[in-house]
């Protein structure tokens, strides 16, 4: 008998209320919402409301005196709290509420009024992103998302490695269509290990910068509901999954299986959303994934797809600073280090040269040196 | 924003609260108590970063106000409060109403409720929020990122705004009493065919009375329900008081219209005692569930409807999901008829009825 749980369904329901849904089909998903909804319902154009009223008139079979008298009884008019020419100022809390929300938020403000107050610029330009790019459209009409098509919300959290980000899970979000490849995402993703610098150079500081991970260690992969998505772009990637899948494989688990990245669109993924996927990079750098909404197109939406991915949230990390100055991010890592105040340490380019060589550029004393990219270098 | 949702849920209810006092599903109706509270200063001193995601609470919550298993009343004053904020809201750009697939069809049936009952102006801002484009067409209804809270607090849903349970009347309702007593006689008759001699038997082949007790055993929970929500009523007191006896009138007056079905007695019409002579008895029965009037009735469909709502019951998490669907499964399209303006005739069609 069929039921809301039903894997052959891909009408999405809760299969745990209020954290995640049951597993569905995107592009089958899409089209159940193509065939119930008109194409007007999902069209970037609007209709103008003149032929939209007079539609409604001769559907429901009433006058055009019935129609306005509905039109005027229907209007945002009757929901004015004020007098017409007495606006008021929609940035500050009326007094005397009687609203909860509002007895509420004034408390909130009165009580922040007290405190000093210190703005925080990230704060205040949170969602600055997503609005930069509302309702954007291409020069170029090929660059235009086709009505219909499907946006996805991400999130990508960083490596919990350190206890104090346990309960904060710092992440960043990127919208994503149905038509991108998890490549694409893969290659939207900004990831500090990406940019590590491996190996220990006090004693060639100069050639530590030419290294990149990224370009040494390009394997990586998704895994979304038993399969493992391989970066396989390049000749030096490494199917990186097998491993585990061997593993897995000899220990009588269900059988996972392997695809390509590069070969595969989110539409063609079934998927639970909130329900936490992964992407692994760097051999062990392992981030959590998390599709939280799949919808259609809006019109209010980036409708470039050039923009796309299109980050719409960075989580600010705390910045590790120079140990010596206290101003810049630290760009080297010291262990073992005599000049340090800690172990390990960080320095900034300069104040690392200072210390660390005397003006010949001789290492001075013993410790180790590790180039280092701060988490929050990208804030 | 996550400490404002009591205190948004709590404004909404009180304002869907005092719409439900009129018993009227009227926009000009709900424009007024909306004017009353000054409910657009909801969003007033917002602070300018935040807008948008109070917005998104607050068209949230409204959105819960507009699905089963709220009545059809509670349901068209939701439709309004999500117009109205969403009209009304301070953010730029403006947040859209989230509009979750599998909340389609409950969506749809509200419509065409609206329409049976020529609910003009509820179709027409339905109507105005798909022109628009106030709707994101969704996967869920927010978004959903495995946030499993330690402690889950399970949102108490307004009482009053829910429709009282009226399946058992429904169901078992004269034509199905009929049909089944037409079952029984002859389900009794082929029993005694193939036992000649039992004829005279004190063997209990059939239990001769079932019709009558099933009767009685719907009637019986019919005026247990009746009676409890009186003494209800009773218990009220200061504030809710007139609230509850409201609810209860309007309760009265749904349960009076439904029991007007037990006023005949159940006996088999004569018109139906033509199957006995059909030879083939299982086709026959057979017949019966696909017949045109047991069809329109979704007798079968909602054997199946039972079985899929009960099928979750033994998931703790889907407690409010699946009770949710049993409350809709009563709400069999009499919702809209309901509504004072019917009963006057429904010639006034926008107008409060005075
Ligand atoms: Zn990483
Ligand atoms: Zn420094």
């Amino acid at each position: 008998m069929a039921t809301s749980t039903d894997t052959k369904t891909n009408i999405p329901d809760y299969e745990y209320l209020d954290v995640n849904t049951n597993i569905f089909h995107i592009d089958a998903f899409r089209s159940e919402w193509l065939n119930r909804l008109q194409p007007s319902d999902f069209s970037f154009q609007e209709e103008d409301q003149e032929t939209s009223d007079a539609h409604f008139a001769a559907e429901m079979g009433i006058s055009a005196e019935t129609m306005d008298e509905l039109k005027s009884a229907c209007s945002l008019d009757s929901l004015r709290c004020h007098p017409e020419d007495q606006p008021p100022d929609p940035e500050v809390v009326p007094p005397d509420p009687t609203l909860k929300t509002l007895v509420q938020r004034k408390k909130k403000q009165d009580h922040k009024a007290t405190l000093k107050s210190s703005k925080n610029r990230h704060d205040l330009y949170a969602d600055e992103l997503e609005r930069l790019t509302f309702g954007t459209r291409p020069e170029a009409v090929t660059d235009m998302i086709p009505e219909g098509e499907i946006i996805l919300t991400m999130n990508i959290y960083y490596p919990a490695t350190f206890e104090k980000f346990s309960h904060v899970r710092p992440h960043l979000t990127l919208l994503m269509t149905g038509s991108h490849t998890l490549a694409e995402l893969r290659d939207a993703i900004c990831c500090v290990s990406d940019l590590q610098v491996c190996g220990e150079f006090s004693n060639t500081p100069d050639m530590a910068p030419d290294f990149i991970s990224k370009d040494h260690f390009k394997s990586s992969f998704f895994y979304f509901e038993g399969v493992f998505y391989n970066d396989m772009r390049y000749p030096e990637c490494q199917d990186i999954s097998i491993t585990t899948i061997e593993w897995a494989r000899d220990r009588n688990f269900p059988p996972y299986t392997q695809a390509k990245m590069e070969d595969t669109r989110f539409v063609d993924l079934k998927v639970k959303v909130g329900f936490p996927y992964l992407y692994c990079h760097q051999g062990d750098c392992e981030h959590l994934v998390i599709i939280t909404d799949i919808r259609l197109t809006h019109k209010n939406d980036c409708l470039d797809k050039k923009l796309y991915p299109l980050l719409t949230h960075k989580h600010r990390v705390v910045t590790t600073k120079c140990a010596v100055c206290h101003i810049y991010i630290g760009r080297w890592l010291t262990t073992n280090d005599q000049f340090a105040p800690s172990n390990p340490c960080t320095f900034c380019e300069k104040c690392f040269r200072m210390l660390h060589y005397d003006t010949e550029g001789e290492k001075l004393g013993e410790f180790q040196a590790f180039p280092y990219v701060d988490r929050g270098a990208f804030n | 924003m996550e400490p404002y949702r009591a205190a948004v849920t709590s404004d909404c209810e009180k304002l869907l609260s005092r719409f439900h006092e009129t018993d009227s599903v009227r926009f000009q109706v709900f424009s007024k108590i909306w004017r009353e509270m000054n409910f657009s200063q909801i969003f007033y001193g917002t602070v300018n970063h935040q807008k948008r995601a109070f917005s998104r609470l607050i068209l949230d919550s409204a959105y819960s106000f507009f699905l089963p298993p709220f009545s059809f009343q509670i349901r068209v004053g939701g439709l309004y409060l999500l117009y109205s904020l969403h009209q009304s809201q301070t953010a730029a750009p403006p947040e859209q109403i989230r509009l979750a697939l599998k909340d389609w069809e409950d969506v749809k049936k509200f419509e065409k409720d609206a329409m049976d009952a020529q609910h003009l102006d509820a179709i027409y801002i339905l109507r105005q929020l798909m022109l628009k484009k106030a709707f994101h067409f969704t996967a869920m209804p927010t978004h959903l990122a495995f946030k499993k809270l330690r402690k889950k607090e399970v949102p108490a849903l307004c009482e009053k705004f829910i429709e009282r349970a009226c399946r058992p009347q429904e169901f078992i309702n004269n034509d199905l009493l009929e049909e089944l007593s037409n079952i029984h006689e002859l389900y009794g008759n082929l029993k005694s065919s193939v036992s000649e001699t039992s004829k005279e038997s004190s063997v209990n082949l059939i239990r001769q009375d079932l019709i009558p007790r099933l009767r009685r055993t719907v009637v019986d929970f019919h005026n247990w329900q009746h009676r409890k929500g009186d003494s209800e009523e009773e218990e009220g007191s200061g504030e809710g008081a007139s609230s509850q006896q409201d609810c209860s009138r309007r309760a009265g007056l749904i349960a009076s219209i439904k029991s007007k079905a037990y006023g005949e007695a159940p006996e088999a019409r004569r018109s139906r005692r033509h199957r006995q002579v059909e030879v083939d008895i299982t086709s026959s029965v057979a017949g019966t569930w696909k017949s045109p009037a047991y069809i329109r009735r979704k007798i079968a469909s909602l054997r199946v409807r039972t079985n899929e709502s009960l099928h979750v019951s033994d998931d703790m998490h889907k407690g409010v999901a699946s009770a949710s669907k049993i409350t809709h499964l009563t709400s069999l399209g009499f919702a809209a008829e309901d509504t004072p303006n019917r009963l006057n005739g429904g010639k006034d069609r926008i107008r409060v009825p005075s």
